[in-house]
């Protein structure tokens, strides 16, 4: 029996979704996670079957993102006829900050809505409010949004100075809920619960699938759960849309630039469907715990094969597995062509037959959907990052080991430092990396390239479905054809660290061990 | 500037920490000097036996209220004697912090200069508990009090939050943060009660400054308001405070003190089983009376 069944068939007992507390469990707790490692796959996997998987400390650690601010502070507020309230001190919303300008850039034909506001709050807590605790202000600010913006809900974010002084969130809420039309969510991101980024995912649904999700009204048998995260990008959610519509399906793309209506129905749809498994993890199983919508986790729909496969499990739980066939055929027809070009162009660049190495910078969704991508395009990748890792994915994890065989998996939450170290000794071809893991600086010999921008709306960024697939293997192509990028960035970036830590055979140097 | 004794006394509560500071404030300042008792507890009822029984307005609500136009002289109070009276405040029972209340209202004071306006002779700090946080290690922190007292009976949590200020007074020792002067030892009628708290501090490498009997004349003192040196300046209790205040104004006596650690602690405790169960006895009998 695999790993995933063993946790599909014990997972109640293993990880319980309980909606009558207040929050869910954090990521460490529930799924051995970690954001420390460098090694074989293979070992990391081992690890995590046997328990083995240590949550260990660095004695020196840059900057990251937290609990609230990496993933909940850029994505909540864009649910629409809601507001987020901020119940932290002003500058834990700063990340917030230019969002609206930057998802401007995704054209209102391409069904960004036009009338299109970021509401949200911040109660600005200083020090009085630590002191004497906070219940007044966030009553206030609750009042407040209602009063201004007549939202559908309103989500509180939560912060570690709410987490350390202890407020009583739920006490202020059920006191004023009664007095508002708005359904109050809070959201237990306080920064200091977790290190896992993750475990804001975590906190997110489970507030979403306690307070917003209602009973379903009828069962909408052509309705697909999509969790689309804007790291994917808009062109994804298009393609994605576009595949589903020719079996008859619709998709319930949540949470950004979902309507609260649209939470609120999610126990209608036939299907909860990944595009990061890591994300959408806690949502699937509390869909299915609560109002038995059946889900899966893995694939994702990156690259050819995985699409197809992709199709077959959303058809599988839809009644469309004839139709599916007959989609995956016409598809192919028209893609499988341009990622033989793709391919071959790429065979082309090849020295001594040998080939092409790319290393990835990816969450751990991305760390099980695109190295068999690379794989299905001749390319190999000797490493792939991953923010972090957790027992939820082994299975996945195994596949892609068995499919590609072993590679090293370096797992870190924006630690530069530590990937600059492993992109200079292992010289791939070609990196991708994302911009808030600091991976941009001179490299000589290699390619360097962002993987995505958030909401971006070119075509050109596409990286799911089948469009995705042969315009994220153009976009590969086309960092080699065109080197401008990486000589601007040689000639005006200097090395960000100095020679001994490039020349330092371990990357986590800086671990500590407990020796 | 004249050198100016700093003092901070803590405590469990209930165990007669304001009582007895307010006290040792009342005779100093009967002996002559200047003095000035800030209260850090949340309750704020530190000075109040200075003051007729009444509440004084607290930094932290006057803070609240006036914001950057707060003058220290509306929170520093004259009470008995023209003692100077302050209350640090803070948040009521379960809710916010008390010890970001307790920084707070202590920054304050230090910005404001308050030795250089009032030139005290001695401030007396009476702080809550037993250093459960950052915020009540504040008063031995460095640049606040330079001499620690602990007021403590011979029950086991008063000698369990002695032992946690020593675990305090070490940690913030090396930053130059405040010494251990001695242990107050509070309600002592019995010789078995004098027994533990000799081979507590014996076995912590500290010291005692005195011995406070139980007495209804600080009770009944209390109950007007007042403190037993105001109330009953010829008693027997009022000189034994007079005493001690004049022995912790002279001591001279600093050092760190070894706290015991956990299960020190707890077997330590257990060797002295037998003997605080014969002593509850004793003072189940002695209320009685």
């Amino acid at each position: 029996m695999s790993n995933r069944q063993t946790i599909e068939d014990n997972y109640e007992e293993l990880f319980p979704i309980d909606l009558s507390k207040n929050t869910c469990p954090n990521r460490e707790q529930r799924a051995n996670g970690t954001n420390v490692y460098y090694g074989k796959a293979s070992k990391l996997l081992d690890d995590a079957k046997n328990n083995k998987i240590l949550c260990q400390e660095r004695k020196f650690q840059q900057s990251g993102g937290c609990v609230l601010n990496f993933y909940l502070a850029v994505r909540v507020a864009t649910i629409r006829d809601a507001v987020t309230i901020f119940n932290a001190p002003v500058g834990c919303s700063s990340s917030a900050l230019g969002y609206r300008e930057l998802f401007r850039g995704v054209p209102v034909e391409l069904g960004r809505p036009a009338q299109y506001n970021l509401n949200w709050l911040t109660t600005n807590l200083q020090s009085d409010d630590v002191i004497y605790g906070a219940a007044d202000k966030l009553k206030n600010t609750i009042l407040k949004a209602e009063e201004r913006y007549s939202p559908k809900a309103i989500f509180i974010l939560t912060s570690c100075t709410t987490g350390i002084i202890g407020e009583d969130i739920e006490g202020t809420v059920s006191e004023i809920q009664d007095k508002i039309n708005a359904r109050i969510v809070p959201i237990h991101c306080e920064g200091v619960r977790s290190r896992l980024v993750q475990t804001g995912y975590d906190a997110f649904w489970h507030g979403v699938l306690k307070y917003l999700v209602k009973e379903p009204k009828e069962k909408q048998e052509d309705l697909v759960n999509v969790a689309s995260m804007l790291s994917y990008t808009w062109q994804d959610r298009l393609e994605i849309e576009r595949l589903l519509s020719k079996l008859g399906l619709r998709v319930n793309f949540i949470p950004e630039f979902a309507t609260v209506e649209q939470l609120e129905k999610l126990s209608e749809a036939a299907l909860t469907a990944p595009i990061c498994p890591t994300y959408t993890d806690y949502l699937s199983r509390g869909l299915k715990k609560e109002y038995d919508v059946p889900f899966f986790l893995y694939p994702p729909p990156t690259g050819i094969s995985n699409t197809d496969e992709w199709l077959r499990q959303v058809a599988k739980y839809t009644g469309k597995e004839d139709e599916v066939e007959k989609l995956i055929n016409e598809e192919h027809k028209r893609w499988v062509p341009q990622i033989n070009n793709i391919k071959e162009e790429l065979k082309k660049l090849r020295v001594d037959n040998k080939k092409i190495q790319v290393l990835g910078s990816l969450g751990q969704g991305r760390l099980v959907s695109q190295l068999p991508y690379y794989d299905e395009l001749g390319l190999e990748s000797p490493a792939a990052m991953s923010q972090d890792f957790d027992d939820l994915l082994m299975d996945e994890l195994e596949e892609v080991i068995d499919k590609i065989g072993d590679f090293n998996i370096m797992v870190n939450t924006f630690q530069a430092a530590e990937q600059a170290n492993i992109i200079q000794n292992l010289d791939p071809d070609l990196t991708f990396t994302c911009p808030f893991q600091g991976g941009n600086w001179e490299r000589d010999n290699n390619v360097t390239r962002i993987h995505s921008l958030r909401g971006d709306a070119d075509p050109w960024s596409a990286q799911s479905g089948y469009a995705g697939a042969v315009a994220f293997g153009n976009f590969i192509v086309q960092a080699f054809k065109n080197k401008s990028y990486q000589k601007i960035l040689s000639e005006k970036t200097e090395k960000s660290y100095k020679d001994w830590w490039y020349q330092q055979p371990d990357p986590l140097y800086y671990l500590e061990r407990g020796e | 500037m004249k050198k100016i004794k700093e003092i901070a006394i803590y405590g469990k509560g209930g165990i007669g920490k304001s009582t007895t500071t307010s006290n040792i404030s009342a005779a100093l300042s009967d002996a002559g000097y200047t003095v000035m008792q800030v209260g850090c507890d949340p309750k704020s009822d530190s000075t109040n036996t200075l003051t007729g029984g009444k509440s004084i307005p607290t930094v932290l609500e006057s803070l609240r209220k006036r914001r950057g136009n707060l003058k220290v002289e509306d929170v520093i109070i004259e009470g008995f004697n023209e003692i100077y009276c302050v209350e640090a405040g803070g948040p009521e029972p379960g809710v916010g912090c008390a010890g970001r209340g307790i920084i707070t209202a202590i920054e304050f004071l230090k910005q404001e200069n308050i030795y250089e306006k009032y030139s005290p002779d001695v401030v007396l700090y009476d702080v809550l508990g037993d250093v459960v946080c950052g915020g009540f290690a504040m008063p031995i922190r460095e640049g606040v009090a330079n001499q620690v007292y602990t007021v403590s009976s011979a029950d086991f949590m008063a000698i369990y939050a002695a032992n946690n200020l020593f675990k305090g007074i070490k940690k913030y020792s090396n930053g130059g943060g405040a010494l251990f002067s001695g242990l107050i030892a509070n309600s002592v009628t019995f010789p078995a009660q004098k027994d533990i708290l000799e081979d507590f501090i014996l076995q912590t490498k500290s010291t005692i400054a005195g011995f406070i009997p139980r007495s209804l004349t600080v009770t009944q003192a209390e109950l007007w308001g007042k403190t037993t040196i105001e109330a009953n300046p010829d008693s027997n209790q009022a000189e034994v405070y007079r005493k001690l205040a004049k022995s912790i104004y002279n001591n001279k006596e600093e050092y760190i003190p070894s706290p015991l650690e956990s299960d020190e602690l707890k077997n330590w405790a257990e060797s002295w089983s037998d003997k605080l169960l014969e002593l509850r006895k004793q003072e189940e009998g002695d209320f009685k009376i």
